[in-house]
């Protein structure tokens, strides 16, 4: 996988299944399916190409991707008559830090099985702090725009 | 006002109180943030007649109050969690859009609330596109690593999550506490992708064994923590954080569990 633009369209590709997927446990209305995959793919894969080609650090290029879902989110929800939420957060579940989440939780469960070690600390820190920051940066990212130019009035 | 003269709150204010909370439970049982629920419940009873709405949102109640030429009328429900469900959201802001056009008065607006059905994907189609999901999580992570697809890798990802999604679906349909479900689901998840890396099936156990828990993230409940606290509505921000937090917990609980059973430990 040398070509990079190659592995950006993959990243694309793949990024729209978990939006719908998770869209679906959500019971989003069918219409707005199609919002949650162009979505989905349109974040996860500019956060990659930021993240990566880019090489900005991953939580500004979260925030990034994040109010440019919100948008186009907002654009769509007035045609469609809608609150953004409903498909806009279904979008950005494929960059929720699963991984991180996790990683830091079982670090914490070991170090109240076997007892505090610097390694498993170091691990729950490093990870529950990144897990944090990209989650904020996914919800702020979200509410940058109703928090720049919605302010008083509501966006739909 | 003189002695003697009783001022009593007229019925059809009575009927715009009942809307509104019946609107905003609607929307907080599935789901939407607190500032969407709050602005939701006002902009129906202005568009229904009232001078003002107040609300109050709790961590699991609301109370509102409409008022009408200075008369105040008060209600309080309690708030039940009924899962996510965006389609209720949907038509309840549809609703408050309708009335807003004079296009529905109070009786109309009660009808189309009746009216309301929480819409859900059949069972099997969401544990098909979620074990497809996680799937797609673990070729992600390989891509992110710079690494080469593995077709059993994804395989392995797919049956574990899309058994653990049937699981967690037939379990909730019996009521069971959500940390319960989540807890014994995530066993059955990590026991299913550790036969894989015990029996040796894949290439990259690691990405396996993490990407088939992914369902388990509460991502709803954290962006709208965050959101509602950003917005200002601190309280109900702890409460939906909290509850995801335990949520994931009760996950690390089934995961170590499983982990400790097949003696596999991958994550650390």
């Amino acid at each position: 996988m040398n070509n990079p633009w190659l592995t950006l369209l993959q990243d694309f590709g793949l990024a729209a299944v978990p939006a719908v997927g998770f869209a679906m446990i959500f019971n989003v209305p069918k219409e707005a399916l199609k919002y949650c995959a162009v979505l989905g793919a349109i974040g996860h894969s500019l956060r990659f190409a930021l993240f990566k080609m880019g090489s900005l650090p991953i939580e500004l290029a979260t925030l990034i991707a994040a109010a440019v879902v919100s948008l186009i989110g907002i654009y769509w929800a007035q045609k469609w008559r809608a609150h953004p939420k409903v498909f806009t957060v279904a979008a950005v579940i494929p960059m929720i830090p699963g991984v991180y989440t996790f990683t830091a939780l079982l670090a914490m469960v070991e170090i109240e099985r076997k007892g505090y070690s610097e390694a498993l600390l170091q691990t729950a820190l490093d990870n529950g702090l990144k897990a944090l920051v990209i989650i904020a940066a996914l919800a702020v990212g979200l509410a940058l725009p109703g928090l720049l130019f919605y302010r008083r009035r509501p966006v739909v | 006002m003189s002695a003697g003269e009783v001022w009593v709150v007229r019925e059809e204010q009575r009927e715009v109180t009942r809307l509104c909370v019946q609107a905003g439970g609607l929307l907080l049982q599935h789901g939407a943030e607190s500032a969407l629920v709050e602005s939701v419940m006002r902009r129906l009873g202005l568009a229904l007649g009232m001078d003002a709405v107040e609300v109050a949102l709790m961590a699991n109640g609301i109370s509102l109050t409409t008022i009408l030429g200075g008369l105040c009328h008060t209600t309080v429900r309690r708030n039940q969690d009924r899962g996510i469900n965006m389609h209720v959201v949907t038509e309840v802001q549809r609703t408050m859009l309708l009335a807003e056009d004079k296009q529905l008065d109070a009786a109309g607006v009660a009808q189309r609330l009746a009216e309301i059905k929480p819409y859900r994907y059949p069972r099997w189609l969401v544990s098909l596109m979620v074990g497809l999901s996680c799937a797609a999580f673990a070729r992600l992570g390989l891509l992110a690593q710079g690494e080469e697809a593995d077709l059993a890798t994804f395989a392995l990802t797919f049956v574990a999550s899309a058994v653990a999604m049937h699981a967690r679906q037939w379990l909730a349909h019996f009521h069971f506490n959500p940390l319960v479900n989540f807890a014994a689901t995530a066993f059955v998840a990590t026991s299913i992708a550790a036969q894989g890396v015990i029996y040796g099936w894949v290439d990259s156990p690691n990405i396996a064994m993490s990407a088939c828990v992914l369902l388990f993230v509460p991502g709803f409940p954290f962006i709208n923590a965050v959101s509602d606290m950003v917005k200002g509505y601190i309280n109900t921000g702890i409460s939906r954080g909290v509850m995801a937090v335990l949520l994931l917990l009760a996950c690390c609980a089934g995961i170590v569990l499983a982990m400790t059973v097949w003696n596999t430990w991958t994550w650390l």
